[in-house]
């Protein structure tokens, strides 16, 4: 758990001096700053507008850390041979894996508390120009924060995953791109075939389908920014089900990540 | 592989398969609110998303359509919840601005909002405006001069949409239909005759059973209307009631409201439903 700790604390440093994500720090800080000049672009929901820009700027930021230093992060140490060096050290594989997950997930972490504290701000800035019918809950607001920021702690787990695969940046990077896409779509699509669109499907499309849906992660279950911007009341044996289901699936993965890393030939 | 790599695998597959049972049966009960969701305002949407602003507009008619039909499909011919008709038809509007060539949004505005809530004249600017960009299209003017002509009795307006889908059409066909219809025929057949067609070019089976559902309403006034005609030719008065027509052999049985109503005959002998042809919403 101590070495852990430690790649996870030398992750940090690394990402202190990582001017890459300094740029999209700022790139996104920059866009809520405009959050609610933009608002105004709405007549009457300027308020729920922010609301919008604010939470799927986050989501997008997030999107992007989490491909760039997920997805490439394994890559670059084999690339590198930092690999060979680390792991000469009294240092597992798996403990090697895990702190790069809790280091990586530190920063998604840190980033989501940054932007949220300025949406916030922008927020009530642009809540203040126009008065909404609706009062802004901002508990319902921290909640879409944190569970967006859980989407991409999955995001990550997979990220890493497809990281040990394949020595490939391009596998790793497009099958995390194509992972966050189909677990955005799934619930949509399992909806989809249980309409009357349903009846021209086989059988066998139906079984694939509804089989791809209970294997693949569902990351509609994390998206709350309807709730935020119409001030819905939360439920919570929803949430605490979507954080069961975050806890153990990301774990899975992680499980899957280790096993594949530790069987891999780091040459 | 490690053994408790193997034991913690295990604990967490079953641990995932107890929980996604409950998890799916919430996700598949959200609120059909969350489902729609939120549409930011077009202008913002246009800078955000430059060339993907139709792909944008479609998803977001398709999203309606999947609320609307879930409003529809899964409780039969009732609704539960109250259907969120002003983000819908706000849905459309930004949807038209990203992408004002998206016949899907024209054709179910029209389809949704006139019939069933009577936003005769938002639709009617929402039409108008695609009809500034479709300048090829003879279904925009036409849905535009029905619905003057027979929602809003402007048959001055009607005339000069229903002649822009003629000339467009190159098919005389609307104008001429819909003036014998006018003319030589009740409302009731225009309405009849305007869906039939709607029926005919819909695809989309959850719109195509909500114009089987008017059409059968429709269907079955203009029968009471037949029969109240009829008697009033030989009885020199109107009918009191729809059970005088079943006695007196004018129509077989009281027909069914498909809205779940009662049909009943107004003082004047015109003939109405106790669901007002909407569907009727249970608590």
């Amino acid at each position: 758990m101590r070495s852990c700790l430690h790649i996870a604390a030398l992750i940090l440093k690394t990402a202190k001096r990582d001017k890459l994500l300094h740029a999209i720090i700022v790139v996104g800080l920059l866009i809520i700053l405009f959050v609610p000049a933009f608002s105004l672009f709405s007549m009457r929901q300027v308020q729920e507008l922010s609301i919008t820009l604010a939470t799927s700027t986050l989501s997008f930021v997030l999107l992007v850390v989490t491909l760039l230093t997920g997805a490439t992060s394994i890559w670059r140490d084999i690339e590198r041979k930092y690999t060979n060096a680390l792991l000469g050290l009294p240092l597992s594989r798996q403990a090697y894996l895990l702190g790069k997950y809790l280091g990586i997930a530190a920063i998604i972490g840190i980033i989501s508390i940054l932007i949220g504290c300025a949406s916030l701000v922008a927020v009530k800035i642009a809540a203040a120009q126009y008065k909404s019918d609706m009062p802004i809950l901002w508990g319902t607001l921290l909640v879409t924060i944190l569970f967006d920021t859980l989407k991409y702690l999955l995001l990550l787990a997979f990220a890493l995953l497809f990281s040990t695969v394949s020595t490939s940046f391009y596998f790793s990077f497009f099958s995390t791109i194509a992972i966050y896409l189909t677990g955005m779509a799934s619930q949509e699509v399992f909806e989809y075939i249980h309409g009357d669109y349903a009846q021209k499907l086989s059988s066998v499309s139906l079984f694939v389908v509804k089989g791809l849906y209970y294997l693949l992660p569902n990351f509609s279950a994390f998206n709350l920014k309807v709730y935020a911007i119409y001030s819905l009341k939360l439920q919570l044996s929803g949430l605490l089900l979507t954080i069961g289901y975050f806890l153990v699936y990301t774990a899975l993965v992680l499980c899957l990540a280790v096993w594949s890393f530790s069987r891999r030939e780091l040459l | 592989m490690k053994k408790w790599l193997v034991f913690f695998l295990a604990v967490l597959s079953i641990s995932y398969l107890v929980l996604l049972a409950p998890f799916c049966t919430y996700m598949n009960n959200r609120p059909v609110a969350v489902r729609l969701g939120y549409m930011p305002h077009a202008t913002v949407l246009k800078l955000a998303f430059a060339d993907y602003k139709q792909l944008i507009a479609q998803d977001a008619v398709v999203r309606v359509l999947f609320y609307f039909g879930s409003l529809v499909d899964t409780t039969k011919r009732t609704v539960k919840t109250t259907p969120e008709y002003f983000h819908m038809f706000e849905t459309l509007q930004h949807a038209v601005r990203l992408d004002p060539y998206n016949m899907d949004a024209y054709y179910f505005a029209q389809a949704a909002f006139t019939w069933e809530l009577r936003k005769i004249r938002e639709v009617n600017d929402l039409l108008e405006y695609g009809i500034a960009y479709r300048t090829w299209d003879a279904q925009l003017p036409f849905y535009v001069g029905f619905n003057y002509a027979y929602f809003l009795k402007d048959y001055a307006a009607a005339s000069r949409f229903l002649q822009r889908a003629a000339e467009l059409s190159g098919n005389p066909l609307y104008t001429n239909l819909t003036a014998r219809y006018f003319f030589e025929a009740g409302q009731t057949r225009v309405g009849l005759a305007f869906i039939e067609q709607m029926e005919k070019n819909t695809l989309d089976p959850r719109i195509k059973r909500m114009y089987q559902m008017r059409r059968e309403a429709l269907h079955n006034v203009d029968l009471i209307e037949q029969a109240v005609q009829h008697y009033q030719q030989q009885y020199h008065a109107p009918p009191r009631s729809i059970e005088i027509l079943v006695k007196t052999g004018y129509i077989e049985s009281s027909p069914v409201d498909p809205y779940g109503g009662v049909f009943y005959l107004t003082s004047s002998g015109g003939v109405q439903s106790t669901s007002k042809f909407a569907l009727i919403q249970r608590p």
